[in-house]
């Protein structure tokens, strides 16, 4: 007897019981995945103001005036470049709403009140704090539409978190205990917020490495935190850095940063897993993981994980070969690099680059003193040039390039928002010297149209 | 905005296929609807991708053989769930029938998940190597050597059975 292989199994299959897939509720998940994804988009803006800090430390090391970078001009990139000046005037009432706003009036003197976000149903995570010799911190829910807040159950800590997911169902604020003398790396600590149940819950995970850094934690699609374990740090060369025409130490071009990645279980303490992967910096889309292979430093490939199918591809992002990669995003279909790519007779070469996840380049914005991070579906870029500071936003999707603003305040603020939410800050007041900061600062939530 | 209309076409279109796929590949059908259902949110968050480039059924297709395969990585034990169907095709013996496609069906879920998952899309999808190489996400050698172990596993148990000898069948490929 002969048994066809095709013919058995096309029988085997052939009389399947009563369908119950479910589609409302593969309707359901999948909404709750892509904004569980739009509300993590804030990651971007982690990884993007840590770079900021170590460059900023780096460039002031190791002056010694070695040799200055051999070009005197700011290179063009490849691809579509564009610059602030390209950029429109955005107008409240056309393209933004302004929904709430409040103002500080001298955070220089003492802490305030902040807005740390919003959460996916568009409350603005309120933050008093922290004050007093214990560091006390409270957080409320403000609606913006009445301005009336909901005051939240005490959360203890005195660490410094930051606002991971919010969403209509959980907060969850994660932060680092550093060890002594290390400041951006130690104990990851989680404190997740049950919007139903209205209690905190504290999580670490003894057997979770030290981790770095200051807002470097990223949520997964599976609700997993994905952290960064230190593995390899680039060196400046022999004799230190070379000073660039600014005077300054320039190190453009630098060895990048390596970690191993790891996630753990929000609540499950014992639930801590070696991704085994290497990674510079990490960041998701609705439906991939996206990471480079160094950070803080040159970098010359990024990986894509299409999460739905485990497969992967990489590409050279094509960035400046003195460009260190500085800040990690991505957005839809387009990852988004925040570069300094060395400092020129005519200025400094920052770069925030945007390419499609298959590795095409879209555009480039270049200027002198810009960095840029995703958050709430599209690109923010501070400038921090003295003509032409301010807020701009970029749309990935339609490549709109508006200005919002005309001044930055002096504080890191802000948090993640959900797709079509705004927040930026401006500056209140003087500054009694130039190298002092400026007092105040009001912060703007607006719906993005 | 993403189309969630044409998404659930698509869905309602698809998911039979797809269950039964889920079927060959994992045995169980209350698992393979589970499989399926998994498959499709992932589909639907890359749902605006897709739709651009047009090849929504593939993606489908691999979305659920890497929900499969992931589903197999966690299990701490392994399960072998067999169904004996005893629905009866005109003019053929059944007991034979029933018990060469239920042998079938055992050896294959003694099977490694990659060379079941090769039997099933080469023989059952009917898919190319190189189309199977793509839905794995592997390489199209891989997919040959895979495949030719698994039909080695599968024609041996049929050529010491009473069933007498396994045969690929008429297909494309």
């Amino acid at each position: 007897m002969v048994n066809e292989m095709r013919a058995l199994l096309h029988e085997a299959a052939a009389t399947p019981p009563a369908d119950d897939i479910d589609l409302a509720a593969v309707l359901a998940g999948g909404r709750q995945r892509v904004r569980r994804r739009r509300a993590r988009l804030a990651g971007g803006l982690a990884v993007a103001v840590v770079g900021v800090v170590a460059a900023g430390t780096l460039v002031s090391q190791g002056a010694d005036g070695r040799d200055t970078p051999a070009a005197s001009v700011v290179p063009r990139p490849d691809g579509p470049v564009i610059g602030l000046s390209d950029a429109a005037q955005a107008k409240e009432g056309v393209d933004y709403d302004v929904l709430a706003s409040y103002t500080n009036e001298d955070l220089d003197a003492a802490n305030g009140q902040y807005y740390d976000g919003v959460t996916d149903d568009g409350l603005i995570l309120f933050r008093d704090g922290p004050h007093g010799p214990e560091n006390k911190i409270r957080y409320a829910l403000l609606d913006p539409a009445t301005g009336e807040k909901d005051w939240l159950p005490p959360v203890e800590p005195s660490d410094q978190v930051w606002a991971v997911e919010l969403g209509a169902e959980r907060l969850v604020l994660a932060g680092v205990r550093p060890k002594d003398g290390m400041d951006l790396t130690g104990a990851l600590v989680a404190h997740v917020y049950d919007r139903g149940t209205r209690t905190w819950s504290t999580t670490t995970w003894a057997g979770l490495p030290a981790v770095t850094g200051i807002r470097s934690p990223v949520l997964g699609p599976d609700g997993r935190l994905y952290v960064r374990v230190p593995a390899t740090q680039g060196s400046p060369p022999p004799g230190g850095w070379p000073t660039g025409p600014d005077g300054e130490a320039d190190d453009a071009g630098a060895e990048g940063e390596t970690y191993d990645l790891w996630s753990v279980s929000l609540s499950d303490p014992a639930d801590v897993r070696d991704e085994r992967l290497r990674v510079g910096s990490v960041a998701f889309t609705d439906d991939a993981m996206i990471w480079s292979a160094a950070s803080n430093g040159i970098n010359l490939r990024i990986h894509v994980r299409d999460l739905a199918t485990g497969a992967e591809h990489d590409f050279d992002p094509k960035s400046g070969k003195r460009c260190n990669l500085l800040g990690f995003g991505a957005v839809a279909d387009r990852v988004v690099l925040s570069q300094y790519c060395g400092t020129y007779d005519n200025g400094r070469d920052d770069r925030i680059q945007v390419l499609t996840t298959d590795g095409d380049l879209v555009t480039t914005i270049q200027g002198d003193g810009i960095d840029g991070w995703v958050t709430g579906g599209v690109v923010k870029v501070s400038s921090h040039d003295r003509n032409r500071a301010g807020l701009f936003v970029y749309e990935p999707d339609s490549g709109r390039f508006t200005r919002i603003s005309d001044a930055n305040s002096s504080y890191g603020l802000g948090g993640p928002t959900p797709e079509g939410y705004l927040l930026w800050d401006t500056p209140v007041g003087k500054a009694s010297s130039p190298q002092e900061p400026i007092p105040g600062a009001t912060q703007w939530l607006a719906r993005w149209r | 905005m993403r189309d969630e209309d044409e998404f659930v076409a698509f869905a309602q279109g698809a998911r039979d296929r797809l269950r039964r796929t889920a079927y060959l590949l994992c045995g169980d059908w209350e698992r393979a609807a589970d499989h399926v259902q998994d498959a499709l949110i992932r589909v639907y968050v890359a749902w605006p991708r897709l739709t651009r480039a047009g090849r929504e059924y593939g993606y489908a297709r691999k979305a659920l053989v890497s929900v499969v395969f992931d589903h197999a990585r966690r299990r701490s034990s392994t399960e072998l769930v067999m169904e004996a169907d005893v629905q009866r095709p005109d003019g053929i013996d059944v007991a034979d029938l029933v018990t060469a496609r239920a042998t079938l069906l055992q050896v294959m879920a003694e099977l490694p998940p990659r060379q079941r998952a090769c039997v099933v899309l080469r023989y059952f999808d009917d898919l190319s190597v190189a189309d199977t190489a793509r839905a794995l996400g592997c390489s199209e050698g891989t997919v040959k050597s895979q495949t030719a172990r698994a039909l080695d596993r599968l024609r041996s148990v049929f050529e010491d059975s009473s069933f007498g000898e396994l045969t690929l069948g008429a297909g494309k490929w």
